[in-house]
Protein backbone atom coordinates (compact mmCIF):
# COMPACT_ATOMS: atom_id res chain seq x y z
CA UNK A 1 0.00 0.00 0.00
CA UNK A 2 1.23 3.49 -0.86
CA UNK A 3 -0.11 6.80 0.43
CA UNK A 4 0.47 10.11 -1.37
CA UNK A 5 -0.81 13.44 -0.09
CA UNK A 6 -2.75 15.35 -2.76
CA UNK A 7 -3.98 18.31 -0.72
CA UNK A 8 -4.32 19.41 2.90
CA UNK A 9 -5.91 22.42 4.63
CA UNK A 10 -3.52 25.38 4.70
CA UNK A 11 -1.79 26.21 8.02
CA UNK A 12 -3.31 23.20 9.86
CA UNK A 13 -2.11 24.01 13.37
CA UNK A 14 -3.25 27.63 13.07
CA UNK A 15 -6.60 26.46 11.70
CA UNK A 16 -7.10 24.19 14.73
CA UNK A 17 -6.14 27.13 16.98
CA UNK A 18 -8.72 29.33 15.19
CA UNK A 19 -11.39 26.69 15.91
CA UNK A 20 -10.42 26.64 19.58
CA UNK A 21 -10.42 30.40 19.94
CA UNK A 22 -13.76 30.71 18.11
CA UNK A 23 -15.47 28.96 21.03
CA UNK A 24 -14.17 31.42 23.61
CA UNK A 25 -13.90 34.71 21.74
CA UNK A 26 -16.51 37.28 20.71
CA UNK A 27 -14.11 38.81 18.19
CA UNK A 28 -14.47 38.67 14.39
CA UNK A 29 -12.37 36.05 12.62
CA UNK A 30 -9.79 38.57 11.35
CA UNK A 31 -9.02 39.62 14.94
CA UNK A 32 -8.66 36.00 16.06
CA UNK A 33 -6.32 35.28 13.14
CA UNK A 34 -4.27 38.41 13.89
CA UNK A 35 -4.02 37.44 17.57
CA UNK A 36 -2.85 33.93 16.66
CA UNK A 37 -0.35 35.28 14.14
CA UNK A 38 1.04 37.68 16.72
CA UNK A 39 1.33 35.00 19.44
CA UNK A 40 2.97 32.57 17.01
CA UNK A 41 3.46 28.77 16.77
CA UNK A 42 4.27 28.27 20.46
CA UNK A 43 0.76 29.45 21.32
CA UNK A 44 -0.81 27.22 18.63
CA UNK A 45 1.14 24.36 20.15
CA UNK A 46 -0.21 25.19 23.60
CA UNK A 47 -3.82 25.24 22.32
CA UNK A 48 -3.37 22.02 20.34
CA UNK A 49 -1.82 20.18 23.27
CA UNK A 50 -4.74 21.31 25.44
CA UNK A 51 -7.26 20.02 22.88
CA UNK A 52 -5.49 16.64 22.72
CA UNK A 53 -5.17 16.45 26.49
CA UNK A 54 -8.86 17.26 27.06
CA UNK A 55 -9.87 15.01 24.15
CA UNK A 56 -11.69 17.99 22.63
CA UNK A 57 -11.04 16.47 19.24
CA UNK A 58 -13.83 18.32 17.40
CA UNK A 59 -11.43 21.18 16.64
CA UNK A 60 -9.22 18.76 14.68
CA UNK A 61 -12.07 18.22 12.20
CA UNK A 62 -11.22 21.50 10.43
CA UNK A 63 -7.87 20.08 9.28
CA UNK A 64 -8.73 18.04 6.18
CA UNK A 65 -6.52 15.78 4.05
CA UNK A 66 -7.02 14.32 0.58
CA UNK A 67 -4.84 11.34 -0.31
CA UNK A 68 -4.17 8.89 -3.10
CA UNK A 69 -4.14 5.33 -1.81
CA UNK A 70 -2.54 2.77 -4.11
CA UNK A 71 -2.45 -1.00 -3.81
CA UNK A 72 -5.49 -1.46 -1.55
CA UNK A 73 -8.34 -3.88 -2.09
CA UNK A 74 -12.10 -3.28 -1.94
CA UNK A 75 -12.24 -5.41 1.20
CA UNK A 76 -9.63 -3.35 3.06
CA UNK A 77 -11.18 -0.01 2.11
CA UNK A 78 -14.67 -1.36 2.86
CA UNK A 79 -13.55 -2.26 6.37
CA UNK A 80 -12.19 1.24 6.90
CA UNK A 81 -15.21 3.16 5.62
CA UNK A 82 -17.56 1.04 7.73
CA UNK A 83 -15.49 1.52 10.87
CA UNK A 84 -14.72 5.22 10.26
CA UNK A 85 -17.80 6.93 8.78
CA UNK A 86 -16.06 10.27 8.28
CA UNK A 87 -13.46 8.68 6.00
CA UNK A 88 -14.54 9.11 2.37
CA UNK A 89 -13.18 6.81 -0.33
CA UNK A 90 -13.76 6.78 -4.08
CA UNK A 91 -12.42 3.96 -6.20
CA UNK A 92 -10.38 5.29 -9.11
CA UNK A 93 -9.03 1.98 -10.47
CA UNK A 94 -9.28 -1.61 -9.13
CA UNK A 95 -6.73 -1.03 -6.35
CA UNK A 96 -6.37 2.77 -6.46
CA UNK A 97 -8.46 5.10 -4.27
CA UNK A 98 -9.06 8.74 -3.55
CA UNK A 99 -9.45 9.15 0.22
CA UNK A 100 -10.43 12.21 2.26
CA UNK A 101 -10.37 12.38 6.04
CA UNK A 102 -9.92 14.91 8.79
CA UNK A 103 -7.31 14.99 11.53
CA UNK A 104 -9.77 13.69 14.13
CA UNK A 105 -10.36 10.58 12.04
CA UNK A 106 -6.60 10.26 11.62
CA UNK A 107 -6.20 10.20 15.42
CA UNK A 108 -9.00 7.62 15.66
CA UNK A 109 -7.35 5.47 12.97
CA UNK A 110 -4.06 5.71 14.87
CA UNK A 111 -5.72 4.45 18.06
CA UNK A 112 -7.55 1.54 16.38
CA UNK A 113 -5.87 -1.69 15.25
CA UNK A 114 -8.02 -1.67 12.08
CA UNK A 115 -6.69 1.74 11.08
CA UNK A 116 -3.21 1.82 12.54
CA UNK A 117 -1.32 0.79 9.38
CA UNK A 118 -3.03 3.44 7.26
CA UNK A 119 -2.59 6.07 10.00
CA UNK A 120 1.12 5.34 10.25
CA UNK A 121 1.54 5.72 6.50
CA UNK A 122 -0.42 8.99 6.45
CA UNK A 123 1.56 10.40 9.39
CA UNK A 124 4.81 9.38 7.72
CA UNK A 125 3.74 11.09 4.46
CA UNK A 126 2.73 14.25 6.35
CA UNK A 127 6.01 14.18 8.21
CA UNK A 128 8.09 13.78 5.03
CA UNK A 129 6.31 16.73 3.45
CA UNK A 130 6.57 18.85 6.61
CA UNK A 131 2.84 19.59 6.50
CA UNK A 132 2.03 19.79 10.22
CA UNK A 133 5.14 19.25 12.38
CA UNK A 134 3.54 20.46 15.61
CA UNK A 135 0.48 18.26 15.17
CA UNK A 136 2.60 15.22 14.28
CA UNK A 137 4.78 15.75 17.31
CA UNK A 138 1.93 16.23 19.78
CA UNK A 139 -0.54 13.67 18.44
CA UNK A 140 1.81 10.93 17.24
CA UNK A 141 5.11 11.71 18.98
CA UNK A 142 7.76 9.12 19.73
CA UNK A 143 6.46 6.55 22.19
CA UNK A 144 3.21 8.45 22.77
CA UNK A 145 -0.27 7.63 21.59
CA UNK A 146 -2.62 10.41 20.62
CA UNK A 147 -4.42 11.29 23.79
CA UNK B 1 -24.79 38.55 8.85
CA UNK B 2 -21.32 38.04 7.44
CA UNK B 3 -19.99 34.84 5.85
CA UNK B 4 -16.39 34.24 4.82
CA UNK B 5 -14.86 31.27 3.02
CA UNK B 6 -11.65 30.52 4.93
CA UNK B 7 -10.37 27.74 2.65
CA UNK B 8 -11.52 25.16 0.16
CA UNK B 9 -10.01 22.02 -1.31
CA UNK B 10 -7.84 22.59 -4.36
CA UNK B 11 -9.93 20.75 -6.94
CA UNK B 12 -7.19 21.18 -9.57
CA UNK B 13 -4.79 19.15 -7.39
CA UNK B 14 -7.30 16.26 -7.40
CA UNK B 15 -7.90 16.65 -11.14
CA UNK B 16 -4.17 16.35 -11.82
CA UNK B 17 -4.10 13.00 -10.00
CA UNK B 18 -7.16 11.82 -11.93
CA UNK B 19 -5.48 12.80 -15.21
CA UNK B 20 -2.28 10.91 -14.28
CA UNK B 21 -4.35 7.82 -13.62
CA UNK B 22 -6.47 8.39 -16.75
CA UNK B 23 -9.66 8.55 -14.70
CA UNK B 24 -12.51 10.69 -16.06
CA UNK B 25 -13.44 13.64 -13.80
CA UNK B 26 -16.87 12.99 -12.28
CA UNK B 27 -18.17 15.99 -10.29
CA UNK B 28 -20.68 13.79 -8.45
CA UNK B 29 -17.92 11.52 -7.08
CA UNK B 30 -15.73 14.49 -6.14
CA UNK B 31 -18.40 15.98 -3.87
CA UNK B 32 -17.20 13.77 -1.01
CA UNK B 33 -13.65 15.04 -1.34
CA UNK B 34 -14.01 18.80 -1.77
CA UNK B 35 -14.25 20.62 1.57
CA UNK B 36 -15.05 24.21 2.50
CA UNK B 37 -14.37 25.97 5.80
CA UNK B 38 -16.60 28.98 6.52
CA UNK B 39 -16.77 31.63 9.21
CA UNK B 40 -20.35 32.79 9.89
CA UNK B 41 -20.83 35.90 12.02
CA UNK B 42 -23.82 37.72 13.44
CA UNK B 43 -26.59 35.37 12.53
CA UNK B 44 -29.11 34.46 15.24
CA UNK B 45 -29.04 31.34 17.40
CA UNK B 46 -32.45 30.56 15.84
CA UNK B 47 -30.61 30.00 12.59
CA UNK B 48 -27.67 28.10 14.05
CA UNK B 49 -30.15 25.72 15.75
CA UNK B 50 -31.47 25.00 12.26
CA UNK B 51 -27.96 24.83 10.80
CA UNK B 52 -26.58 22.24 13.21
CA UNK B 53 -29.34 19.81 12.24
CA UNK B 54 -27.29 19.22 9.07
CA UNK B 55 -24.99 16.22 9.53
CA UNK B 56 -21.45 15.28 8.60
CA UNK B 57 -20.49 18.89 9.29
CA UNK B 58 -17.93 20.17 11.78
CA UNK B 59 -18.98 23.18 13.85
CA UNK B 60 -17.24 25.29 16.48
CA UNK B 61 -19.42 28.06 17.89
CA UNK B 62 -18.90 31.00 20.21
CA UNK B 63 -19.83 29.83 23.70
CA UNK B 64 -22.29 31.71 25.88
CA UNK B 65 -20.71 30.06 28.88
CA UNK B 66 -17.76 32.42 28.68
CA UNK B 67 -18.74 35.47 26.62
CA UNK B 68 -21.12 38.10 27.94
CA UNK B 69 -24.32 38.89 26.05
CA UNK B 70 -25.49 42.39 25.13
CA UNK B 71 -28.85 43.71 24.00
CA UNK B 72 -27.22 45.22 20.91
CA UNK B 73 -26.21 41.76 19.71
CA UNK B 74 -29.61 40.52 18.55
CA UNK B 75 -31.23 39.88 15.18
CA UNK B 76 -34.62 41.50 14.61
CA UNK B 77 -36.72 39.74 11.94
CA UNK B 78 -38.06 42.09 9.20
CA UNK B 79 -41.65 41.11 10.09
CA UNK B 80 -41.06 42.39 13.64
CA UNK B 81 -39.13 45.45 12.48
CA UNK B 82 -41.96 46.56 10.22
CA UNK B 83 -44.73 45.96 12.74
CA UNK B 84 -45.06 48.82 15.17
CA UNK B 85 -46.92 46.88 17.88
CA UNK B 86 -44.84 43.77 17.34
CA UNK B 87 -41.57 45.69 17.53
CA UNK B 88 -42.64 47.44 20.73
CA UNK B 89 -43.39 44.07 22.38
CA UNK B 90 -40.09 42.63 21.08
CA UNK B 91 -38.05 45.56 22.32
CA UNK B 92 -39.71 45.58 25.74
CA UNK B 93 -39.12 41.85 26.18
CA UNK B 94 -35.45 42.19 25.17
CA UNK B 95 -34.93 45.05 27.60
CA UNK B 96 -36.49 43.00 30.42
CA UNK B 97 -34.44 39.90 29.56
CA UNK B 98 -31.13 41.73 29.32
CA UNK B 99 -31.82 43.69 32.47
CA UNK B 100 -32.43 40.39 34.31
CA UNK B 101 -29.30 38.83 32.73
CA UNK B 102 -27.10 41.74 33.76
CA UNK B 103 -28.51 41.75 37.28
CA UNK B 104 -27.88 38.02 37.65
CA UNK B 105 -24.28 38.30 36.41
CA UNK B 106 -23.67 41.33 38.65
CA UNK B 107 -25.04 39.32 41.58
CA UNK B 108 -22.54 36.56 40.93
CA UNK B 109 -24.59 34.06 38.91
CA UNK B 110 -22.15 32.42 36.46
CA UNK B 111 -22.65 33.50 32.83
CA UNK B 112 -23.21 29.86 31.90
CA UNK B 113 -26.31 29.82 34.15
CA UNK B 114 -27.53 33.39 33.59
CA UNK B 115 -27.63 32.63 29.84
CA UNK B 116 -30.63 30.34 30.32
CA UNK B 117 -32.78 33.44 30.07
CA UNK B 118 -31.23 34.76 26.84
CA UNK B 119 -33.32 34.94 23.65
CA UNK B 120 -32.81 32.84 20.52
CA UNK B 121 -32.49 36.14 18.64
CA UNK B 122 -28.99 36.61 20.06
CA UNK B 123 -26.22 36.96 17.47
CA UNK B 124 -23.54 34.30 17.35
CA UNK B 125 -20.36 33.41 15.50
CA UNK B 126 -19.20 29.99 14.34
CA UNK B 127 -16.89 28.17 11.99
CA UNK B 128 -18.16 25.32 9.87
CA UNK B 129 -16.28 22.78 7.75
CA UNK B 130 -18.15 20.47 5.38
CA UNK B 131 -17.85 18.76 2.06
CA UNK B 132 -19.67 19.66 -1.13
CA UNK B 133 -22.15 16.80 -0.70
CA UNK B 134 -23.28 18.00 2.74
CA UNK B 135 -23.31 21.62 1.60
CA UNK B 136 -25.38 20.82 -1.47
CA UNK B 137 -27.96 19.05 0.66
CA UNK B 138 -28.06 22.03 3.02
CA UNK B 139 -28.43 24.46 0.09
CA UNK B 140 -31.13 22.34 -1.53
CA UNK B 141 -33.20 22.27 1.67
CA UNK B 142 -32.54 25.73 3.03
CA UNK B 143 -32.92 27.79 -0.14
CA UNK B 144 -36.41 26.34 -0.64
CA UNK B 145 -39.26 28.82 -0.31
CA UNK B 146 -40.50 27.02 2.80
CA UNK B 147 -37.18 27.72 4.58
CA UNK B 148 -37.04 30.66 6.97
CA UNK B 149 -35.66 33.97 5.69
CA UNK B 150 -32.46 34.05 7.72
CA UNK B 151 -31.19 30.56 6.95
CA UNK B 152 -32.28 31.05 3.34
CA UNK B 153 -30.06 34.11 3.19
CA UNK B 154 -27.24 32.11 4.79
CA UNK B 155 -27.64 29.12 2.44
CA UNK B 156 -27.74 31.40 -0.61
CA UNK B 157 -24.52 33.08 0.51
CA UNK B 158 -22.80 29.73 1.22
CA UNK B 159 -23.81 28.50 -2.21
CA UNK B 160 -22.43 31.63 -3.89
CA UNK B 161 -19.07 31.30 -2.14
CA UNK B 162 -18.75 27.56 -2.86
CA UNK B 163 -19.81 28.04 -6.45
CA UNK B 164 -17.26 30.81 -6.91
CA UNK B 165 -14.49 28.62 -5.48
CA UNK B 166 -15.33 25.35 -7.27
CA UNK B 167 -17.74 26.16 -10.13
CA UNK B 168 -17.44 22.70 -11.72
CA UNK B 169 -19.20 21.07 -8.76
CA UNK B 170 -22.04 23.58 -8.73
CA UNK B 171 -23.37 23.51 -12.28
CA UNK B 172 -26.64 22.18 -10.85
CA UNK B 173 -28.04 21.45 -7.41
CA UNK B 174 -28.47 17.71 -7.07
CA UNK B 175 -31.63 16.88 -5.11
CA UNK B 176 -31.30 14.26 -2.44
Amino acid sequence: MKVTLIWSSPFPEKTIAVAMRRCYSTKPIEDIEAELEQKGPEYWKYLLSKALQDRSLDVLEHFVLTLALEGTTDADVGLLVRAFPYLRATQLRPIDWLVTLNARTLVELWNDPRGKTLAQMVVSELSERGVCPIFNQLAFGMGANAS
Amino acid sequence: MRVKLLYHTDLDAIKRVLAQKEVVFDPEAMMDHVFYMFEIEDCSRVTTHQLVRHRAVSYDQESQRFSAATKEGVVTPPSVQSNETGYKAYDEALKAVYSAYERMVAAGVPKEDARYILPSAIKTKLIMTLNARSLMHLVWQRTALQAQWEIRELATTLRGLAQGATPELWTKIIER
